[in-house]
Order: C-alpha cells, then sequence, then structure tokens
C-alpha cells in the first residue's frame, strides 16, 4: 500500500504542472503583460520597460533557447517565465498579489479560516441531513412521506442558491433582526449563512443519496437480508448504508477540497473574508499570482483528496485491494 | 487615472452581475425593506459621546502610499498620511493650501526651484517603529527620503510619474536603483531635492513644471518615516505610520477598516473660506474649529450593492451610492429624493464627476484608422466622423436617469478649457453620419468597392456588468442606423486592458478620470509618444499636436495656455480619433445626521471635515 500511496502522490507533480502550464498560457500567453498592471496609471513605456526587465517578464515564456546557445549551458534553456512559476511553487513559495504587493500565503493564512467557518459546517450539516432523509425515503419508499421528499427536494434544487440568499438575509436578518445583515465577529454571524448554504444545497444531495439508497434497496442481497429475518433497521444501517458508501465516499471526499476555496455568493452577500472572495476578486483584477496559487493548491489537494477516497474505498469495501 | 469602461459612477453597481434574476429579486427585496425598515439604529458599538463615522470601504492594496493608486487605497492612506499641500475643501475652483508645509512655496522667477518651509513640531504617530515607541517630528529629510522610496525602482510605485522627467536626477537616480541584486543606496542624493536645514525643503526642476503643485497632493509625496519602513520592511503595508489625522486601529483585509483619532495630530483647522453659498448651507459653521470631528471611522468592506442598501436603511452605514436599478425607486423625475426618502432622513447627493468617457478608433487600423494616404486619411476621417455622428448621448442620458453630462469634447467639467456652450460638431445626426459614410466610401454602410457591409467591431470590459452589456446593446443599435454592422467584444476589466496594450482592439471603450484639475492630465491621451501600452490607447499621432502639447508641459495657468488647450482640442475633434460620450454624474444617498459634506473631485482626505450629529 506504501507503494501505491507514494505513486499517487507522485502525480501530482505532473498533475500540477499541467494545470500550471494552462493557467500560465491563459494568463501570461493569451492574457495581457503583468508590467503593464505593475506600472499603474499614467505609465511610459520606458517605465514598462523596466519593470519587464526587472521582473524577468521580458524572459522568452517557456523556453529560453537563446540564452542555451548563448552561453553553452544546456540548463540556460529553463530560464524562461513558466520555469520561474514552476522553481517556485515547488518550493510552495507563492510570491506577492500584484494587486495588494502581500505575501500570497499570507493572503491564504487570513481567508481559509472564514472560508472554512462557512463551508464546513454547511458540508457536514447537509450530508448528515441529506443522508439520514435518503435513509427514511429508502425506508419509506414509494409512500407519501418519501414523495413529499422528493418533490421538496425537487423544488428546492429548482431555486437559485441567490434567492435563498436574498431571501434569508431580507427576512432573518434584515426584517426580524434575528441575525446580523452582514460582518464576521462571531458565532451568530455565521448562522445564517451557514443555514441558507444547507437549505439551498440539501435537494440536491437528497435527491443524490436517494436515488443510491434505492439502488441498494432493490439489490439481491437485501431481499437474503429480509429472507433470513433481518429487520428494516439492521438492513438500512448495516446493509445499505454500508453497500452505498462507495458512491457517497466520492461524492464526499470529492467536495471536500472545495470547502477551501469557500462559498463565493455567501461570503460577497454576508460579508465573510474568504478565499472565495479573494479568488473571484483576482479573477476580475487580474491578479495573477493568486490565481496560480489558487489553482496549485487547489490540484494538490483535489490529487491527496483522491488518494484519501481510493483508501477509505479499501475501508468501506473489503475487497477493494491497493496495488 | 483610467476608468473603467462602466458608465455609472458608482462603483457597486459593477457587482449587479447577476442578471434579470438578480435585478427582480433585488428590486422585490428593496420595495419591501422601504415599507418595513426601521429609522436604523446609528453607531453600532460606539461609546457614549463618541462620534463615529460608518461607512463603506473597497478592497485596498495597503498602506503604503507610493502604491495606493486605486481610489480605496488612496482613501484608507489620506486619512493616515500627509503631504506638504492638499486641496481646499470648500473654495472653487480648485486651490491647494498648505499642509505639512507652512505655506504655499516660494516659487523661482524661472518656475524651476520651489522652496517650501515646513510646519515646526508635527511629529509622527506614536509606533514601536520609533526608539521609545514615540513618534519624532517630521523634517525635510523625511521627505526626501518618501520621494526616493517613490523614485526606487523595486518599490514598483505606480506614482513614479509624479517626479520622473520633472525633477533634476530622479531619472538617474531611478535607474541606478534597477538593480535587483543590490540594495538601493538612499545616501546618495538626489540633485533636484535638498534639505538646506531641519524646516526647509527645496525642489529643483528640468524645466517648468505647473502641475507640480497639484501632483503634491497625492498620497505617493506623502511622509513616511524611515524608521517604520526598515523596522516593519514587507508589512509596511500593513503598519502605517503618519502624521494624519487618524491612526489604523484594526485592520481585517476584504472585511473591515477601522481607524481612530490620532493624538498627536498637528491641529489643522476647519477653513473659514469657501465658495459662494457654502455658508448658507451652513458649511462654515465650523469654522476654525480643530480637525478632525469624527472620532473613529469605520469601514466595511461590502460587496453587494444589495447587503449595502440593507445596511444603510438599517443605519448602519452612513452613505450609499445608488444604482440605477434602484435610482428611479428613490429620485423622483425632477432628479430629486422622493419625498418618502426625504421623511426618512436622508438627503441626496449629486456629485459631478472630473472625468470623461469615450470610445476610442485604433489610429493603426486599416480601416478606421489614420490610412497611409492623404486620400484615404481623409476617407477614414469621414468614416469616424460618421461613426461618432450615429451615437445618440441624448438616449444614453435618458436611460440612465439623467445621470450624466455628454461630452463634446476631451477635457472635463470644473477643468480650465472646459467649455460647456461649445457645440460638438459630431453629435448626433443621422443624416450628417448617412452622408459623411457615402463620401467615406461606404454609402448605406456598404463599401462601394466591393458592395459588402461595413462590419465594425468594439470592445468594451465590464464583461460581467449588466449595464455595460446594456450600454454596448445601445451602442449597436445606433451605428447599425446607418447601415453599418458593429459587433460587441466584452471582456473582463483585465482582458479590456490588455487587447489596448497591445493595440489589439479596433474601436474601444475608455474613460479617464482626472488625477487634478489641469486639462495636460487628460490630452495626454492623445500625445504621440505614449501610444499603447502607454495612456494614448487610440495611438493617435498628430505631429502639431505633439508639439502644442510639449509646450503646454512647461507653461503656467495662463490664458494662452488655455488657448492653447481649446486649439488641441480642435485638432482632436476634427481628427476624431475618439467619440466623446459623457461624463458622469454621481447621486448617493447620506444620513442627514452627517454634516459638514460637500461634494469634491478628489474627496480623498475629506473625512476630516465631517461631523456625525447623531448617535
Amino acid at each position: 500500500m506504501t507503494a501505491y500511496i507514494i505513486r499517487r502522490l507522485l502525480t501530482v507533480i505532473p498533475i500540477t504542472l499541467g494545470v500550471l502550464l494552462l493557467v500560465f498560457t491563459i494568463y501570461r500567453v493569451i492574457g495581457g503583460d503583468p508590467a503593464v498592471r505593475l506600472a499603474g496609471k499614467n505609465a511610459t513605456p520606458a517605465k514598462i520597460e523596466q519593470i519587464r526587465k526587472q521582473f524577468g517578464y521580458d524572459k522568452p515564456k517557456f523556453f529560453n533557447w537563446q540564452e542555451a546557445a548563448k552561453t553553452g549551458q544546456p540548463m540556460a534553456v529553463f530560464d524562461s517565465q513558466f520555469w520561474q512559476v514552476v522553481r517556485q511553487f515547488a518550493q510552495f513559495e507563492f510570491g506577492k498579489s500584484l494587486q495588494s504587493n502581500q505575501r500570497i500565503s499570507r493572503m491564504m493564512a487570513d481567508g481559509v479560516v472564514p472560508s472554512l467557518c462557512i463551508t464546513t459546517p454547511i458540508f457536514l450539516i447537509e450530508i448528515t441531513v441529506a443522508i439520514a432523509l435518503a435513509l427514511l425515503c429508502a425506508f419509506y419508499r414509494n409512500t407519501w412521506l418519501d414523495r413529499t421528499f422528493v418533490v421538496i427536494s425537487i423544488v428546492g434544487m429548482s431555486i437559485s442558491g441567490l434567492v435563498y440568499i436574498m431571501l434569508g438575509q431580507y427576512f432573518f436578518a434584515f426584517k426580524l433582526g434575528w441575525f446580523p445583515v452582514w460582518g464576521f465577529e462571531g458565532v451568530n454571524y455565521v448562522l445564517l449563512p451557514v443555514a441558507i448554504g444547507v437549505v439551498a444545497g440539501i435537494g440536491g444531495s437528497l435527491r443524490f443519496y436517494r436515488t443510491i439508497m434505492l439502488d441498494e434497496m432493490y439489490q439481491d442481497y437485501v431481499r437474503t437480508a429480509f429472507a433470513k429475518g433481518a429487520s428494516q433497521r439492521q438492513v438500512l444501517f448495516k446493509h445499505v448504508l454500508k453497500n452505498a458508501a462507495i458512491p457517497i465516499l466520492t461524492n464526499v471526499v470529492v467536495a471536500i477540497p472545495f470547502l477551501y476555496t469557500g462559498s463565493l455568493m455567501l461570503e460577497s452577500f454576508f460579508g465573510i473574508p474568504g478565499l472565495g472572495r479573494m479568488t473571484v476578486d483576482a479573477i476580475y483584477t487580474g491578479d495573477e499570482p493568486v490565481l496560480f496559487a489558487m489553482v496549485f493548491i487547489g490540484s494538490v489537494i483535489f490529487v491527496i483528496a483522491n488518494l484519501i477516497t481510493d483508501l477509505c474505498y479499501t475501508w468501506a469495501d473489503p475487497r477493494i485491494r491497493l496495488q | 487615472m483610467a476608468a473603467s469602461s462602466l458608465p455609472n459612477a458608482d462603483r457597486v453597481a459593477k457587482h449587479l452581475c447577476f442578471g434579470l434574476q438578480f435585478r427582480l429579486l433585488s428590486a422585490l427585496t428593496f420595495l419591501l425593506s422601504l415599507i418595513t425598515a426601521c429609522g436604523g439604529s446609528p453607531n453600532p458599538g460606539g461609546k457614549p459621546g463618541e462620534m463615529v463615522y460608518y461607512s463603506e470601504g473597497g478592497d485596498i492594496k495597503g498602506f503604503d502610499p507610493v502604491r495606493a493608486s486605486d481610489v480605496d487605497s488612496a482613501l484608507a492612506v489620506y486619512k493616515i498620511y500627509e503631504g506638504l499641500v492638499e486641496y481646499d475643501y470648500l473654495y472653487r475652483p480648485y486651490r491647494v493650501v498648505p499642509v505639512l508645509a507652512e505655506s504655499l512655496p516660494e516659487i523661482s522667477a524661472d518656475g524651476l526651484t520651489y522652496t517650501f518651509k515646513l510646519k515646526k513640531g508635527v511629529r509622527f504617530q506614536d509606533d514601536p517603529c520609533f526608539p521609545g515607541g514615540k513618534g519624532r517630528e517630521v523634517t525635510a529629510e523625511d521627505f526626501i527620503y518618501s520621494f526616493k522610496r517613490l523614485m526606487d525602482a523595486k518599490n514598483l510605485a505606480t506614482g513614479s510619474w509624479v517626479f520622473a522627467g520633472h525633477v533634476l536626477g530622479v531619472d538617474e537616480w531611478s535607474k541606478a536603483s534597477e538593480d535587483r541584486g543590490k540594495p538601493t543606496d538612499y545616501t546618495r542624493p538626489i540633485q533636484g531635492f535638498e534639505a538646506p536645514d531641519r524646516y526647509t525643503l527645496r525642489i529643483r526642476l528640468k524645466d517648468p513644471y505647473p502641475q507640480l503643485l497639484w501632483v503634491l497632493t497625492m498620497q505617493y509625496t506623502f511622509a513616511m518615516p524611515r524608521e517604520a519602513v526598515e523596522f516593519y520592511k514587507d508589512d509596511l503595508l500593513n503598519h502605517p505610520v503618519g502624521t494624519g489625522p487618524y491612526r489604523l486601529k484594526r485592520w481585517q483585509r476584504n472585511y473591515r477598516m477601522e481607524f481612530e483619532r490620532n493624538p498627536a495630530f498637528h491641529g489643522q483647522l476647519y477653513p473659514s473660506e469657501g465658495a459662494p453659498g457654502d455658508r448658507e448651507k451652513g458649511l462654515l459653521a465650523d469654522a476654525g474649529k480643530p480637525l478632525p470631528f469624527i472620532d473613529r471611522i469605520i469601514l466595511y468592506n461590502v460587496r453587494e450593492y444589495y447587503t449595502w442598501w440593507q445596511m444603510f436603511l438599517r443605519g448602519q452605514i452612513f452613505s450609499v451610492g445608488i444604482s440605477k436599478d434602484y435610482f428611479n425607486k428613490v429620485v423622483n423625475t425632477d432628479l430629486e429624493l422622493t419625498p418618502d426618502m426625504v421623511k426618512r432622513g436622508i438627503v441626496l447627493r449629486k456629485e459631478p464627476q472630473m472625468d470623461v468617457f469615450y470610445l476610442g478608433f485604433n489610429w493603426e487600423d486599416p480601416v478606421v484608422g489614420n490610412g497611409k494616404t492623404t486620400e484615404e486619411a481623409e476617407r477614414h476621417r469621414k468614416l469616424r466622423r460618421a461613426i461618432a455622428c450615429s451615437f445618440n448621448q441624448e438616449q444614453i442620458k435618458e436611460t440612465y436617469a439623467g445621470r450624466m453630462i455628454p461630452a463634446a469634447g476631451p477635457i472635463t467639467p470644473g477643468t480650465t478649457g472646459y467649455d460647456p456652450a461649445k457645440p460638438y460638431p459630431w453629435k448626433f445626426n443621422l443624416d450628417l453620419a448617412c452622408k459623411l459614410l457615402a463620401e467615406a466610401g461606404y454609402p448605406d454602410g456598404k463599401d462601394a468597392r466591393t458592395g459588402k457591409r461595413l462590419r465594425l467591431s468594439l470592445d468594451m470590459g465590464g464583461a460581467g456588468d449588466a449595464e455595460t452589456r446594456q450600454l454596448g446593446e445601445m451602442y449597436v443599435n445606433f451605428v447599425r442606423q446607418t447601415g453599418v454592422e458593429m459587433t460587441i467584444n466584452f471582456s473582463l476589466q483585465p482582458e479590456h486592458w490588455r487587447k489596448l496594450e497591445r493595440k489589439e482592439t479596433q474601436m474601444f471603450s475608455s474613460g479617464w478620470v482626472m488625477d487634478y484639475p489641469d486639462a495636460q492630465n487628460v490630452l495626454q491621451l492623445w500625445y504621440g509618444p505614449n501610444e499603447s501600452p502607454g495612456v494614448n490607447h487610440c495611438n493617435y499621432k498628430n505631429p502639431e499636436f505633439d508639439k502644442l502639447y510639449q509646450r503646454i508641459l512647461t507653461m503656467q495657468n495662463s490664458p494662452e495656455r488655455t488657448a492653447i488647450y481649446k486649439q488641441m482640442v480642435d485638432m482632436i475633434v476634427d481628427d476624431c480619433p475618439g467619440v466623446f460620450m459623457f461624463h458622469r454624474l454621481t447621486y448617493a444617498l447620506l444620513r442627514d445626521w452627517v454634516v459638514n459634506f460637500k461634494p469634491h473631485d478628489f474627496p480623498y482626505p475629506n473625512v476630516k471635515f465631517y461631523k456625525v450629529l447623531k448617535h
């Protein structure tokens, strides 16, 4: 298993390299010249050129063949903009934001906690409630209770998250004053966004988990379990839930990397100073070091989350062997 | 300052990017909130007797004056740092008054030497960067050090243009600081900055620089103690140490900034002289009283206008811009506040903006550009004029509920050379547009040689913004009336800039917010050597214009210079490298418990003049 884990961890290298290449191409090749943005308003061409030289933006984008030929050193071919970014990121050195000149690592550290304060409770509550309700639906399948939940979840899915946010903020914060309209200064500030996040997302989750549970309910082993005299409760929790664990795990663990990026709309409307807002701002302002860093970290976490999923499979289903 | 292509002044409106669903919802909840809003509970968390001002504040780049090039950063920096001079708060037309200087400078007869006497006894705020934590007195050397920081290439100062090319020795000094391998030598003098004694600062210029006093009001030139730079290093952005009326108490990035009164503030007084009518408006009631009036300022970084509005109605923030979607609900057809809003103790702020929005033609484009031959140049000129004549400014004004002044040229209201009475020859006139189009070789919008319809493309930034899209669609319809087809490419702002930098557009929308009230600031947009990636995104080249521009650079304000400005404007209007669309008129709401408010085009330090009456 150790060899498998090491092998999977090594896949981080080509994946992150590929992701960086893609983002670099979008922003540095197709996108604009960061020197112009750094130079600011009223910048003369001379000033822009000076910045280009200073930051190496005047170097070739991917391979510096000219330098290699000139110096006779083959490694000089990597003296280019892309490989400079790769070298930096390999050491987890993300540099500074073009917009704020703040260290990106610090910006991420500042933003990750507020994001997690919102996304983690939403994630945990949503999964717990959705799985519990899905089991209930499976237990009472094709009854009025099951159908009611199906209708509610479809209606819930059909309504945009924006509606929940705006109406929730208006009624519970502005009109009734039960929660603050905006801010991030205590537990009471996250209650409403979390509640809205759960309500907005639970419809889809419930539908998904209900389908999984029902698929399992019609399997032969369930019929066998009932034939052997197992109670409904035993069948549901001991057999169905365990067999449904693989798709549930896949769904759950793959969602984990997105927790750190936060919830853009909730953060925006409720004033949560998280990473979601930071990332969207970076897109709007063309702050490419921040984007590179967020994408890089995202891809690393994604690979690790996938690895954890695979490891969890072996726990959930002993027939699975990692080789 | 290059402005986005948004037509509205309210930055908030750019966030309204969720389309129809958002707009319907926000309209619904807006109406609900108007019906049910309570009077508001101002001063949340304020201590009894304390004057607290709550407002919205955007993301800032940090508290380093040399990098604070955006509006929000500038607003934050001005609360803490100060320079030699600032704009008079009340007096119009704009003039500068001393702040850390004792008086206005003595200017030599040749206009090349400015000598400032500094106020004595002004101290930096107390901070751990000073020995014993006690702020020390500001001297002329502090200004020289701060000016050097501005010119240090390693600092990537966005405002180095204020001295570059003007002050003796700065360009050479800046060039020497480029070497990233070794630290910049701050002991090396700059010929143009001298401190003959502790309280005297002399600035020596290469050529007369009439804009010097204007640019010295800008944050880039503010006094920064060397101790703070050396103590905080990279973290200086988070630890401002200035002489201004406030000091930073707490800053949570992307969330909240809190400023408190600086106990070491040098005691500036509220102005005793204003513009005609200021006394009647009560703006001189506090004349001669020490500033600032407000004890604490709390700025929330609120993104969504919808949230902003609810906070305003609840009294959690004291001012709010009016987005286009809400405009008709709070302002009546006479452009006055509705009685309901007046009853709530809300006042309307109308602020004309010193800016211009235009559609530029790329001078290097084979269809709309200058052309290669004299005959081609003439045809292209007629084509540009024809396109200009197809834009209906009045319809745009109507669509935007009167929140703009149609532009007749590049010079902005409130600036010398601005002539509102002068007609724009290429204002909306479809007959003239069609006539010019035919003369340009495109009768009925079709190329006379090929019979194919002329197709133009216009690039606009603000892709996510509903208002920009609406404006773009209007532009397409205007041009279509002449038989010409125009496609719009919407991009996010960084992508839009990139296209302009690389001269990749045929036509583009852009704007310019004035850095100081001198037309030279906007005329640089048509100066040949400033072509992209410089600020001349039209890449307009006219040797005669360039000669005049070089001439005005060294001229003091005079009737002769104003006459040259007019001549330059005539050249631009005649060549038509751009279609001048409008100057913005901002409408915003303010709680009536905030007094001493006067609209200002350069409002950065003005919160020190405000007063909050009610708690």
